[in-house]
């Protein structure tokens, strides 16, 4: 009996043992190559197969745009229109773009920023505002596409937005120019009186992908520049600079610039929230608008030196540093000092409504780099120190908030605005990289004529800093965000939307309906061709009459990653583009009587030159 | 005369051959992968005993360009049977492993190989008939091709590479473990 159950068992082994000879994995293990003593061109090299570490975004100022780098490579991976118009996508031609964009060609995009998830970034959405057309936007990281953008009233040029609080409750917008509320006439003689730099708290629904503004704050007619929201211990405050406290109306460089100390608003935005669920505000313009004159508390005044550039929160959330921008200084402020005094009431008076902080009582240290000129901008690394750009001596210099000692300095060419540190204005900045975002590439690149790109450099602050790479950026890069690349989570394929009524994902159902003068067409691109009426003789051909209105709904139904289609008609001034299982739709009136040709826009397939069809007008009688 | 009765350890065999086949119905038994100079990672026709898998749509919108006729669930009957049959035979193990009764597992052998083969012989014919009616319409026009049941294949710009996948090594093993004692016991 023994013995049979031992046939058994290695009957049965001899199975297990088959099974393992085909399914187990016996290849070799690589090898895993050491990093040490890389050259730079090494550091910076990403050969095919391999991916960036991290995703760079680079605002992309007055072209409207978005850029994404990768780093350490700097190879640009994509422009992202959100302001502006971009034929290349389709960008504003498409219904949903053109409604986001509301009529406007052009926009400015300044400071963008990534959703936090306790002082972290998600890697969920990207913030980003214009200055040119007060605007903000939303993009979704799932598919590098803008959601939302909202028109922001009472308001004009939020340069000093956008930035995120720990746990995204609140993206906030000051502004740079005041303009009277509802942005009505007003003399400039009444500039102090009429005229308010009004700063918007903005919330994100997720699940409808919407922007909202939840209230405002009219503060005083002066100019918001930079912002940091606080972390931690200082989770519910945030920090803004200002400039012209002189409330000069004219010639700003001289009049702007008269008076040695601006302000750094500090307020409480927790306190702010709980005004407005008290009643505590008036409504101007369809706006809930906190009035800091009337309204006390939560808002308070730091002096500082004149003109500040940026004021960044340390990784600890327990300093906010400014940059003097005029003034060759940086200065440490504490919160913990600032609470102090505002729990104890140590004011030095009022400006406008609002209580000034005595500057000793909250300063910590004022730090003077010897030569270092034009402090604008500070990140952080791994280890809480600061790395703040120097526009005039045009470096980057690295030192101690908790000491004030100049550690390290590097050139730049030329004159960095900005810099953008890996993770660097999160609760955990990772170190390793610093991009210095170069207000001039000058002689840098091969010459293109009188006026260069901007340039972006990469430093290696791992060790010594020392720059290992530079590359040429469109204009104009402001401040960027950089991520580590595996928290951007996209998506390959649109998913299916059944309940999306101009879908179609069966090429069967294509078809054109008539109502009225009304012609929708629902129709799909696939490669190599389009369907719009799948029981016409042609199937690939729109006829309707002059003077028609026409609704294009085309789904992409080619569900391959990178398998784009786009949809062009000859002399109607319209491109759309639909990536792989969109759904997208476009509107137009056929004003136009003739033969026009369509075609396939985004370079497809071995067949693409033959992906074409029809509009054909025929003329009014 | 007397039956001749399995051994209980042959019983225990056939048992876990019962099992196995059983089991198999969840996992892919076939597949052919498609490679080319744009698609590195692969495009994939997984087929299950009762389903497709894998990247069907694309498949279907590339083999178009060469005339090929788009093939779904749909296409083949067999699908909804297969796992019946399959089904049944796990049954029928379990119930010869149950009377011990050898000449009934020599005809389940038997059943079994012949299904196997039949099998075989169905993808193939699947394969032939993919392969060589190809439409007169194609923009791409190719010499009608039988790709391989197992093993290597060139398609214009493909490599295809069918294979046999976990459901089908567990037929192979269930199958052999049938064998083996039958072998063993081949002198009672
Ligand atoms: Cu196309």
């Amino acid at each position: 009996m023994k013995k049979k159950w031992i046939s058994a068992i290695s009957g049965l082994a001899v199975g297990v043992l088959a099974s393992a000879v085909f399914f187990g994995d016996f290849s070799p293990k690589q090898p895993t190559s050491t990093a040490s003593a890389k050259t730079n061109a090494e550091k910076v090299y990403v050969p095919f197969g391999k991916k960036d570490e991290y995703y760079l975004f680079a605002s992309g100022g007055h072209s409207g745009q978005l850029f994404v780098y990768g780093v350490p490579s700097l190879r640009r991976i994509r422009t992202v229109p959100v302001f502006s118009l971009d034929s290349a996508t389709g960008y504003g031609w498409d219904e949903h773009s053109k409604k986001m964009l509301g009529g406007y060609t052009w926009g400015d995009l300044h400071h963008p920023a990534f959703s936090e998830t306790n002082g972290e970034y998600d890697g969920k959405y990207l913030f980003a505002t214009d200055v040119a057309n007060s605007r903000a936007a939303v993009l979704d990281l799932k598919t590098f596409t803008v959601k939302d953008i909202i028109s922001v009233p009472n308001t004009s040029g939020p340069h000093c937005a956008a930035f995120v609080t720990e746990n995204t409750e609140y993206l906030f917008l000051p502004t740079r120019f005041a303009v009277p509320l509802g942005n009505k006439y007003e003399s400039l003689d009444d500039y102090s009186t009429k005229y308010r730099g009004v700063m918007s708290a903005v919330t994100f629904d997720e699940k409808a992908q919407k922007l909202h503004i939840a209230y405002q704050v009219a503060l005083p007619p002066w100019s918001y520049d930079l912002s940091d929201a606080g972390k931690k211990i200082s989770k519910d405050w945030a920090v803004v600079t200002t400039y012209n406290t002189e409330e000069a109306t004219t010639n700003l460089e001289i009049n702007a610039s008269k008076e040695d100390r601006d302000f750094i608003v500090l307020f409480n935005w927790k306190e702010l929230e709980k005004m407005v669920k008290e009643g505590k505000y008036d409504i101007v313009d369809g706006q809930k608008v906190i009035f800091p004159e009337k309204q006390k508390g939560g808002i308070y005044l730091v002096p500082v030196a004149k003109s500040p550039h940026g004021v960044d929160v340390t990784p600890d959330g327990k300093r906010f540093i400014a940059s003097g921008k005029l003034a060759p200084l940086l200065t440490v402020f504490s919160f913990e000092k600032a609470f102090k005094a505002i729990e104890n009431k140590d004011f030095a008076g009022e400006r406008n409504g609002i209580p000034i902080l005595r500057y000793e009582s909250v300063m910590e240290r004022e730090v003077n780099p010897e030569n270092a000129l034009g402090p604008l901008h500070t990140q952080f690394d791994d280890k809480g120190m600061a790395y703040t750009t120097m526009f005039i001596s045009s470096e980057v210099v690295k030192w101690d908030p908790n000491t004030g000692e100049v550690l390290d300095r590097v050139p730049v060419q030329y004159s960095p605005g900005h810099s953008v540190a890996a993770e660097g204005d999160t609760v955990s900045p990772d170190g390793k990289y610093l991009v210095s975002l170069n207000k001039l590439a000058k002689d840098s690149y091969l010459s293109v004529g009188p006026s260069h790109p901007e340039s972006m450099q990469l430093i290696d602050i791992s060790g010594k800093m020392e720059v290992i790479q530079s590359a040429p950026v469109d204009p104009e890069p402001h401040y960027g965000q950089m991520i580590k690349a595996d928290k951007i989570k996209t998506i390959n394929v649109y998913p299916k939307d059944e309940s999306n009524p101009d879908a179609v994902y069966n090429q069967k159902d294509a078809r054109i309906v008539r109502k009225g003068n009304e012609v929708h067409v629902y129709g799909i691109a696939m490669r190599s061709k389009f369907i719009f009426d799948a029981k016409a003789k042609r199937p690939d051909v729109i006829e309707v009459n002059e003077g028609d209105k026409v609704f294009v709904h085309l789904t992409n139904i080619d569900r391959d990653e990178d398998i784009t289609h786009g949809f062009a008609i000859n002399r109607y001034n319209l491109n759309i583009e639909v990536q792989p299982g969109q759904t997208n739709t476009v509107e137009f009136v056929a004003d136009k009587a003739g033969t026009y040709p369509i075609y396939c826009t985004n370079f497809c397939s071995a067949l693409h030159q033959e992906m074409t069809g029809y509009l054909l007008v025929k003329p009014k009688q | 005369m007397k039956k001749a009765k399995l051994s209980v350890s042959t019983a225990i065999i056939v048992s876990c051959s019962a099992i196995l086949t059983g089991a198999s119905l969840f996992f892919p038994w076939w597949g052919m992968r498609f490679v080319a100079p744009q698609y590195p990672e692969g495009l994939d026709i997984i087929v299950y005993p009762n389903k497709l898998k894998g990247n069907i749509d694309i498949i279907n919108g590339l083999n178009h360009y060469i005339g090929m006729k788009p093939f779904s669930e749909e296409s083949f009957p067999e699908l909804s049977y297969l796992p019946y049959i399959i089904g049944a035979l796990a049954i029928f193990l379990l119930v010869v492993a149950w009377l011990r009764d050898k000449r009934l597992l020599v005809a389940l052998v038997v059943v079994f190989a012949i299904g196997g083969l039949l099998g075989l012989y169905d993808l193939h014919r699947w394969l032939v008939d993919f392969g060589t009616n190809l439409s007169d319409d194609a923009p791409i026009k190719i010499k009608p091709f039988v790709p391989p049941v197992l093993g290597e294949n060139r398609i214009a710009n493909f490599v295809t590479n069918s294979y046999f996948s976990t459901g089908a090594y567990m037929i192979g093993a269930a199958f052999f473990l049938l064998i083996l004692p039958l072998w063993k016991e081949r002198k009672r």
